[in-house]
């Protein structure tokens, strides 16, 4: 039993060794910072006091420092807005907080209390406050504020200090918060006297190109001052460059957005495809079977948030097997009850599902209730991404395009791979051939019906995130979801997706150019085309019938 | 002849002649008879009769092209709403002439006098030939691009529900002049008749009863003629009349065009004596409603178009005061019973209980 003895020998020894030299680095640290303290705070009192000094000062401490000097540098700030400051007659800054009244440098309280008047800055100095706290709030780690600073520094661009934004710029991760803070400092730059300044402020300009950036430089172009013609010339060329980003940006939108409709229209018409275009059954209650998936997952949300708040955001995840099972579920009642009797007769399994559609609506209506269900997202599908300037990508978006890729994936394998799926496969193409060779086609069109209903299901998962939840939301998708079949070709998932991504691809297009009725329209009449040319859709499966 | 016999046999003369009574009974009993007569028709029972009435002939032009040529529409009410949304344009013309004020519509589209597009609704006779070759138009587009290329069966359904569909939408848009999601009111007169008068309410009742008894028996001679037996052939086999050397498309889209423009017309009728027309009515959920109607009826024979259309519109008045949230479900569980029971329909089943009977006795 050596080592363990010599290992607690040592740890005797160098325990309070190591305690020891940490507390002499932070009394160093500490008398270090106060020495710091005192300096920036010099000549905000007594005679040929200047504050403007100090408060450049109080950012670049803030600059070179940790968050603790930070957070020491936000409280004399605040302390300057709100008119807690003090100097006693010995010309020390004191903070009145109310209560009590601290000393400025170590924030502790003093005894001796001071009656003079709070300090009041000028209005000069009051908007040099402003900017100053906008600057030093910039080093928060919160996005939400540093984006509020980055707006304040803009309004007040012409009092910034140059090189702590310039400091700052290159630690900003938010693109939004960098391209504002740039915009700025070039709206600086233009004021400038200086030709060579006000060049190096157009060319920043047109490195972060947006609207407002646009703006800033054809009112340069407009101004009837300007007649340098180089500064002309390097303006008119910068928003080109804009131009050309801008143009950019806006065909990525498009193109985004389009990709996220399809994603939603590839959800809502894969379980159709399944049903519709291997079974050949219209079901009208497809709608229906997305509503009940978004309402299994209002009741996870709320049984989570009841139970689990701690795992609540997960709530989504735990949504998809339970939506998919409940709607599975109930799409194999509703074959054994209803469709199975009507197999050879489609048009009128319409109606029947209509019926079917029809209960459910008034059904879910009765249970919880007409109007929208207020989802609370989880905290990862809040908010969106700048890709780049005018580009943005919201997470619940990209969030329904990931799950409409795996669902669409994990459909396509299961049939096209297992040996269930041949089993479907060989069910609609050859029914009395698969019969006779041992498959049970009545049991194997129940599992499909309810795989189609499970999928209608997961689509109503995704669609919380994104549309409005009410009972009658299935009806508004089940139109659009049939087009798409129709489209892509009866018994076809890749056709489905193709024509889904063409279909939310064309409507996108249209869509921010003539409206969104336009679009529908359009897009059918485009159906009704392609049909004319192809009537049994984009990819027909060869099948016997 | 037994009186079984009787009732298969002179359907049609039984059918026109209640229509026929039934028009002529609802102006003399609310003119002649008591209040208190139970006999005694009130306006409002008339009105509902008119309406029904109205869309029995929407269920019938149904009925003559999925019952006999195999076509289900699911957009009919498209052309129902056309032929309603021209009523609308002649009677707003017909108020605009009267007060000299514009529809709040067309104030809120910032026009300061009234349009040219409505004044070629001045006059009835005008606006009834535009309705009709209005649907005949756009039946016969959209009937010529999708025949042509062999969509059938569902497929066919399905696009017409979604043409529906975009048309509805269409409708919604308030900058479109034709009056918005509140779509247009405020009638006033009808061919110089003032459509607040009871006498003019109880006549357009009467006027549709006698117009289902004409559009009846118009497309009961047709399904009679050869070319009716020419779409029963259509239905039952599209291929092998095809291969006879029939234009199947030319029959089917002759079918559909007409079938549309019954439609229209039943869409003029209806208009006036709601007084409304608004985007709701070339919802899917009607469109498919009227499927419903010929399936409960039964389809195949335009009688039981007639019936089914009645029998669910007075039971859903009826139960829609009385108890509103059971009415859909009683609806779908109907809906679910016949067409998995009895695909024949009430009147088809009827049939063919009365003529299997008969045929018992006979041996």
């Amino acid at each position: 039993m050596k080592r363990p003895t010599m290992l607690r020998v040592l740890a005797w020894l160098m325990g309070p060794l190591i305690l020891f030299s940490i507390f002499c680095m932070s009394a160093s640290a500490q008398s270090v910072s106060i020495e710091h303290r005192t300096v920036v705070l010099s000549g905000l009192c007594g005679d040929g006091a200047t504050p403007g000094l100090v408060l450049t000062r109080l950012v670049t401490h803030a600059l070179s420092n940790n968050e603790k000097e930070q957070v020491w540098v936000r409280r004399i700030i605040t302390a300057l807005k709100e008119g807690q400051l003090i100097c006693n007659d010995s010309d020390q800054a004191l903070i009145n907080d109310g209560r009590s009244q601290l000393n400025a440098i170590t924030l502790e309280a003093v005894l001796q209390k001071s009656s003079n008047p709070p300090y009041v800055p000028s209005m000069v100095i009051m908007r040099k406050v402003a900017i100053t706290s906008a600057e030093v709030n910039l080093f928060s780690s919160d996005q939400s504020v540093r984006r509020e600073a980055a707006e304040q520094i803009d309004k007040f661009y012409s009092l910034l200090d140059a090189s702590v934004i310039t400091q700052i710029l290159k630690n900003e991760p938010d693109s939004e918060v960098r391209s504002m803070l740039t915009l700025a400092l070039a709206k600086r730059g233009l004021k400038s006297s200086d030709k060579k300044d006000q060049l190096a402020a157009i060319l920043a300009v047109s490195q972060s190109p947006s609207q407002a950036s646009r703006t800033l430089l054809s009112n340069l172009l407009g101004d009837k001052n300007l007649t340098d013609p180089e500064l002309k010339l390097a303006s008119q060329t910068a928003i080109r460059h804009i131009d050309q980003w801008l143009l950019f940006a806006n065909i990525c939108s498009i193109l985004f957005s389009g990709l996220s409709y399809a994603s939603i229209l590839l959800l809502t018409a894969l379980g159709l495809s399944v049903i519709f275009g291997l079974m050949g059954v219209i079901n009208l209650a497809h709608g229906e079977f997305i509503t009940i998936g978004a309402y299994s997952t209002f009741i996870v949300e709320q049984l989570m948030k009841s139970y689990a708040p701690a795992y609540f955001d997960a709530y989504i995840f735990v949504a998809i097997p339970i939506a998919f099972c409940v709607c599975a579920i109930f799409g194999m009642v509703l074959e054994y009850c209803v469709i199975r009797f009507l197999y050879r007769r489609p048009l009128e399994t319409l109606l029947a599902t209509w019926a079917v559609s029809l209960a459910m609506i008034k059904s879910i209506q009765l249970l919880f209730g007409s109007q929208n269900v207020e989802f609370i997202n989880p905290a990862f599908l809040n908010g969106g991404v700048q890709v780049f300037a005018g580009f943005v990508v919201t997470y619940n978006r990209v969030f329904a395009i990931i799950l409409a890729l795996l669902i669409f994936t994990a459909t396509l394998l299961i049939i096209r791979h297992t040996r269930f799926g041949l089993l479907i496969r060989a069910t609609t193409q050859l029914r009395d051939t698969a019969r006779s060779l041992g498959v049970p086609a009545e049991r194997i069109d129940r599992i499909s019906f309810g795989l189609g209903a499970g999928l209608a299901g997961l689509a109503g998962v995704v669609l919380t995130q994104i549309a409005s939840v009410n009972p009658s939301m299935g009806t508004s998708f089940v139109i659009d979801a049939f087009m798409v079949v129709v489209l892509g070709g009866a018994g076809s998932l890749i056709g489905t997706a193709v024509s889904s991504l063409a279909l939310g691809e064309i409507n996108q297009w249209i869509e921010p150019l003539y409206g969104s009725v336009t679009a529908k329209v359009a897009v059918l009449i485009i159906i009704v085309l392609i049909i004319q040319r192809r009537p049994q859709g984009l990819f027909t499966s060869k099948t016997r019938t | 002849m037994s009186f079984k016999q009787t009732l298969i046999k002179r359907q049609e003369f039984i059918l026109v002649t209640v229509l026929l009574l039934i028009a002529a009974y609802m102006p003399l009993s609310n003119r002649f008879l008591d209040v208190v007569n139970p006999f005694h028709m009130s306006l409002f029972s008339i009105n509902l009769i008119g309406q029904i009435i109205c869309f029995a002939i929407l269920a019938m032009a149904l009925d003559f092209v999925w019952g006999f040529a195999g076509i289900l529409s699911l957009g009919h009410g498209v052309f129902f709403g056309i032929g309603g949304y021209v009523m609308g344009f002649y009677l707003i013309n017909a108020s605009f002439a009267e007060t000299k004020v514009l529809p709040d519509f067309m104030l809120y589209m910032g026009w300061k006098d009234f349009p040219l597009f409505f004044q070629i609704f001045k006059y009835l006779s005008v606006s009834i030939a535009m309705a009709v070759l209005l649907t005949f138009a756009i039946a016969g587009i959209f009937g010529f691009a999708t025949f042509r290329s062999r969509i059938n069966g569902v497929y066919f359904s399905i696009i017409t529900q979604a043409l529906t569909y975009a048309l509805m939408l269409m409708l919604f848009i308030n900058d479109l002049g034709l009056g918005g999601n509140n779509g247009m009111t405020g009638f006033r007169s009808l061919a110089g008749y003032k459509l607040a008068d009871i006498s003019t309410q109880i006549g357009l009742a009467s006027v549709s009863c006698i117009v289902l008894a004409i559009l009846y028996l118009l497309l009961r001679y047709i399904v009679k003629s050869s070319f009716g037996q020419a779409m029963i052939g259509v239905r039952d086999d599209e291929a092998r009349l095809r291969f006879l050397g029939f234009r199947t498309d030319r029959i089917k889209l002759f079918a559909w065009c007409l079938s549309a423009a019954v439609a229209a017309i039943a869409g003029l009728l209806y208009v006036p004596q709601v007084g409304i027309i608004n985007p709701n009515i070339v919802s899917p959920m009607l469109s498919v409603e009227i499927a419903v109607w010929v399936a409960i009826g039964g389809r195949g024979t335009l009688i039981g178009a007639i019936i089914g259309a009645t029998l669910v519109n007075g039971l859903k008045f009826w139960l829609s005061a009385k108890a509103p949230s059971v009415w859909p479900f009683i609806l779908a569980a109907v809906t679910l019973l016949i067409t998995i029971g009895l695909s024949n329909g009430l009147w088809g089943g009827t049939l063919q209980l009365l003529s299997r009977s008969h045929a018992r006795r006979g041996v």
